[in-house]
């Protein structure tokens, strides 16, 4: 029972992380919380759904399509809602706020409040170490989100687009001095943030279902865990997806899955109890 | 190659710097003089468009810089040594020089720029991969200083370099900057008047926002007002 939790908390973990890793970007780039991420999950869930399913495409295809089709809702979000509110952290806040009550409505009046799942990549079980058997799906979703996350950290560490990001991070102001276009950087960065949301969304859309509300857990989480990082640490958000994740699946095998969330919190408030500025986090100077 | 004309600056609405007029010319190393809150650090801050001056003009080589963002006044060749230094401390010290390189002048020229620039500290070329939050307060500067130059900017704004180190690591970055040739115009903003003097042909005087005074720095130093105000003498 043990392997099986630490399995199954390993597979939710790596979504976790890869959903707080947009949070934590966004957050880092440009000091705006979007309470509307989890519903770019679900959007991406539901959009993998409709070409996979509906359309009948080839699911890859349709979760490519799907997570570009969020970035570009985040670049157009981004322009309309939050640039405006720049100077006043307090603005986009509720803007997206009132935007995931919003996009919950909608999926409510497109999709139904039933659950849907897009089509699995994979079939069948395999036999891990002779322990037990885990469903093939499952692992390939481990293997995704982990091979995304990785794509992340290559383009943060190699690219000029990830050094911008890194820069800006650290040092908005002086970024701009350097030459970066920070309100454009900005706009992508959200973009690639609501998109990180998205890759979590059909990685793991296929395993449980989206519902129009599933998206609040989600977002929730996400913010535990970029808290349980240490807010700003991409690394720290990584570590905290996979603790929160463990911590919760190995609660639900052996106390009961009625307490799913509060060993979450029990995690977070020991932590910060600990480490106040999160597991990796630096307390600002 | 810089001039500024009646250039009146507000921080919100409390102005900070009335009717400014400068000018530097070409291979000019200009100091800017004066006391803690005297304007010094807004005046870069309006050169950069950190700060937008609500009348009068800056240009760069007669193109008015009015209207224009930190980032583009950045690409037509302005690079600002900021006060506090400000490196990326979380980035390598290679990666902190790259960002320098990140304006379209800077980074077809990479690596020779990036040679010069370790030529001019080589203690920085010791510490590349190292983390800049590890380096000593002297490397820091170098490296804010080696960032700016990354840019291969007409105009090198110095903001407070000498703030915080000791005197002899201070010294040997003047003396690194003395040996930048005429490439690089400079314009320092220094506490340090006697230092700022001896490291620069020409230098104003900035009191409570105003230009108050200017010269010849070899004529400043002797001047016996300026050395009874700043240099104590």
């Amino acid at each position: 029972m043990f392997a099986l939790a630490l399995t199954n908390g390993l597979v939710i973990g790596i979504v976790y992380a890869l959903t707080a890793l947009g949070v934590s970007l966004v957050v880092g780039i440009m000091n705006v919380i979007n309470f509307a991420h989890g519903e770019f999950y679900i959007l991406a869930g539901y959009f993998s759904y409709l070409f996979a399913h509906t359309l009948g495409m080839d699911p890859l295809a349709a979760m490519l399509i799907a997570v570009a089709g969020v970035f570009v809702l985040g670049l157009v979000v981004e322009y309309t809602l939050i640039r405006p509110t720049y100077g006043d952290d307090m603005y986009s806040l509720i803007l997206t706020f009132i935007l995931s009550i919003v996009l919950q409505s909608i999926y409510l009046l497109v999709f139904g409040p039933y659950p849907n799942k897009p089509p699995g990549w994979v079939k069948g079980a395999t036999d891990i170490f002779g322990l037990f058997f885990y469903g093939n799906q499952r692992l390939a979703a481990l293997g995704a989100g982990v091979a995304v996350i990785a794509l992340f950290f290559a383009m943060l560490k190699l690219t000029w687009f990830g050094r911008m990001i890194r820069a800006a991070s650290q040092d908005r102001e002086m970024a701009e001095l350097n030459g970066i276009d920070t309100t454009r950087l900005n706009m992508f960065g959200f973009g690639l943030g609501c998109a990180l949301a998205a890759a979590a969304g059909v990685i793991l859309a296929p395993v449980f279902p989206v519902t129009p509300t599933a998206g609040t857990p989600i977002a929730l989480t996400a913010f535990v865990c970029v808290v349980l990082g240490g807010m700003g640490s991409m690394s720290g958000c990584v570590l905290g997806g996979l603790v929160l994740g463990v911590v919760e699946n190995l609660g639900a095998a052996y106390v009961s899955t009625g307490y799913k969330h509060l060993f979450m919190f029990l995690i977070l408030i020991l932590v910060l109890l600990i480490r106040p500025a999160g597991l990796f986090g630096r307390r600002e100077a | 190659m810089l001039t500024i004309e009646g250039v009146d600056v507000f921080r919100g609405e409390t102005q900070v710097l009335w009717g400014i007029d400068l000018t530097v010319a070409d291979a000019e190393r200009v100091a800017i003089l004066g006391s803690n809150g005297a304007g010094k650090s807004s005046l870069m801050a309006a050169i950069t468009g950190l700060l937008v001056p609500r009348k009068g003009t800056v240009r760069l080589r007669e193109r008015s810089l009015t209207g224009l963002k930190p980032h583009q006044i950045t690409h037509l060749g302005i690079a600002l040594v900021p006060e506090g230094r400000r490196v990326y401390k979380g980035m390598s010290v290679r990666e902190n020089l790259e960002m320098g390189a990140f304006p379209r002048r800077g980074r077809p020229r990479l690596k020779e720029t990036l040679d010069r620039v370790l030529n001019l500290f080589p203690a920085l070329g010791r510490r590349m991969n190292q983390g800049a939050g590890t380096l000593s307060g002297g490397e820091q500067q170098m490296l804010a200083i080696g960032r700016a130059l990354m840019s291969r900017p007409e105009l090198l704004l110095i903001d407070e370099l000498s703030l915080g180190l000791a005197p002899r690591v201070t010294k040997e970055i003047y003396a690194a900057l003395d040996g930048l040739g005429a490439e690089t115009t400079v314009l320092l903003v220094e506490q340090n008047v006697e230092l700022a003097l001896k490291h620069s042909g020409r230098a104003y005087i900035v009191e409570s926002g105003r230009i108050t005074g200017q010269g010849r720095s070899t004529d400043l130093m002797n001047d016996p007002n300026i050395r009874r105000a700043y240099l104590g003498m």
